[in-house]
């Protein structure tokens, strides 16, 4: 019974087969079936990021352009980055009111915090870029407020608008010392109570400054001054031939928005 | 436990910092209760408006070593050398020559008596830090404690030869021996 | 909003607390209130092996290591500091271990630097 199906079947798979441009050498009609179960073709593609189309671009930087419009004072820039990321560049005064519009505004609803971070560049006046992504689900859309502090600017808090912002902020402050005002809780998160130091500066060397170890007399443990027992050596891993001319770092980079004061209240 | 964090930032800006009592025991807070207040500093009330507008008046640079995190005993011995790297012996392209870099002085190094490895107890060895130019890797070992000295950097001056000019009719290339 | 005063090697920024002398003043002495009246619980709750009195008065020379600083905001990122700091021991979030690296240049002292232990350990000095 069941080899007279399959010799119903093999014609019509065999078909399918030769439609598909399947490789002639699998002659079982199971195989052929297997073959064209899978998606073989689309998996074949270069793993690259797929940019978005042109239209949802432009979208983007209309959106863009809409918050800048509408907050004039905070915003410095809107870019799109990365090819299709939204990027909004603003006054560290301005951090929570563009957060606040965004999250609340009916345009955008971007109601899920998805991380606070900061970048050091120690070159720069205001070291500490901070970025703050953002989401909405409702538009299916991602959103980046990027601004910038020093070591002893504070920078609001916005755990009043998400409350998942608490612990990021926690984050940021322990692991570069950026104070956040108004915070309801800012203490450590990561690091050991006595800890000195915040490890994400590019100031802080790899190894850290003490070490750690149970001492038998002292029966606890202690801290002492860092002893490496061997030291790292240096190695230059950076090529000598320049490849991203397009991305070479130099004054008045674009990426370091100069510093000005929020224009006075009309 | 959120109340005993330093809280109620905008609103407490002239009450002093307090440390709640403890419910667990009364002996505690005896010594944690808050100090008094001038009668002139007492019935101030700040608006969040007035707030972002609060300005003082600081030196341009602060020395902030205090707050770095880097032990003591690293920062008034330290001396640090701003240069910019040569370019690679072993290659022509002259990439990543034109940023600046610091380095600490060198601090004891010891033979490991195990391994034979080369030992230090010098932490900041292993630093890496690049600047666009020396002034901002000078503000910055200023704003850490550092004592610092910009090494000037070395530019090659190109000087075009050619064998040609050996036999130019107007220049006194070819000297007499006569 | 902002003077029109420029002022050489002065800048106007931001404060994190306190917006003058006095009340940056206010603030570390209340934090040394704190942590002076806090003391003597902290000794007997993590075995400190140390009187009272010692403890006093290495506290007074933390603080008066940073006497000098002039940066009301540099004064009150130490007080944050020193505040949490207090909150992790005084809630006993800390161990022994933590709360005696407060203290612990008394027992560097105490540590032998003999010749021979530093030959041991393989240093030259």
């Amino acid at each position: 019974m069941a080899s007279r199906l399959c010799r119903l079947i093999r014609p019509a798979v065999a078909g399918l087969a030769r439609c598909s441009q399947m490789p002639r050498r699998a002659t079982a009609a199971l195989q052929h079936v297997r073959f064209d179960s899978t998606t073989a073709g689309e998996s074949l593609k270069p793993t690259i990021k797929n940019v978005a189309q042109t239209v949802e671009i432009a979208q983007l930087e209309k959106f863009g352009h809409y918050v800048a419009e509408n907050l004039p004072k905070f915003v410095q820039e809107v870019r799109i980055s990365a090819g299709d990321e939204l990027d909004i560049l603003v006054h560290p005064e301005g951090i929570f009111p563009t957060i606040s519009f965004l999250k609340n505004h009916h345009t955008g609803q971007f109601l899920n915090i998805i991380d606070i971070t900061t970048m050091d560049v120690p070159t720069r006046k205001y070291r500490f870029e901070m970025i703050y992504m953002l989401m909405s689900l409702h538009f299916n859309s991602r959103i980046k407020v990027r601004s910038y502090t020093d070591e002893l600017t504070p920078v609001d808090s916005i755990t009043s608008e998400f409350h998942g912002a608490n612990w990021m902020e926690r984050e940021v402050w322990d692991m570069f010392g950026v104070f956040f005002a108004n915070h309801p809780d800012l203490r450590r998160i990561l690091t050991d109570y006595g800890f000195e130091g915040h490890p994400f500066r590019k100031d802080f060397p790899l190894s850290g400054y003490v070490e750690v170890r149970y001492d038998d007399e002292e029966r606890r443990v202690v801290v002492e001054p860092l002893e490496l027992a061997q030291e790292f050596r240096k190695f230059e891993y950076s090529s000598p031939w320049e490849t991203f001319p397009k991305f070479r770092l130099t004054e008045g980079d674009p990426e370091t928005p100069a510093p000005k004061e929020p224009e006075a209240k009309s | 436990m959120a109340s005993l964090a330093v809280r109620s930032w905008c609103a407490k800006r002239l009450l002093p910092m307090v440390i709640p009592s403890r419910s667990c025991s009364e002996i505690r807070s005896e010594g944690l209760s808050p100090i008094e207040w001038t009668e002139d500093t007492k019935n101030i009330v700040i608006t969040p408006a007035e707030e972002a507008e609060l300005r003082i008046l600081v030196k341009e640079t602060t020395d902030l070593s205090s707050l770095s995190g880097v032990p003591e005993e690293h920062i008034k011995t330290r001396h640090v050398r701003i240069f910019s790297p040569a370019r690679n012996a072993m290659q022509s392209g002259s990439f990543n020559t034109n940023r600046w870099s610091i380095e600490f002085d060198n601090r004891e190094r010891w033979e490991n008596p195990c391994m034979g490895w080369v030992s230090t107890a010098d932490p900041l060895s292993n630093l890496n830090v690049d600047f666009i130019n020396a002034e901002d890797a000078a503000t910055f070992c200023e704003k850490n404690g550092w004592s610092y000295y910009i090494e000037k950097k070395q530019v090659a001056t190109f000087k075009p030869k050619s064998y040609g000019a050996n036999f130019s009719w107007n220049k006194r290339t070819r000297l007499t021996t006569k | 909003m902002a003077s029109k005063v420029v002022l050489r090697g002065i800048q106007e920024v931001k404060p994190i607390l306190s917006v003058n002398k006095t009340e940056s003043r206010r603030r570390a002495l209340n934090l040394y209130r704190a942590w002076y009246r806090q003391l003597p619980y902290i000794v007997t709750n993590f075995h400190i092996p140390l009187t009272t009195t010692q403890c006093k008065s290495r506290l007074r020379s933390q603080f008066n290591k940073n006497k000098d600083l002039k940066d009301l905001r540099v004064i009150d990122m130490l007080v944050i500091k020193g505040q949490m700091e207090l909150m992790e021991t005084v809630n006993n979030w800390k161990q022994r271990n933590h709360v005696m690296q407060l203290f612990d240049d008394f027992s560097a002292a105490s540590k032998s630097k003999d010749f021979l232990s530093k030959f041991y350990e393989g240093h030259e000095q």
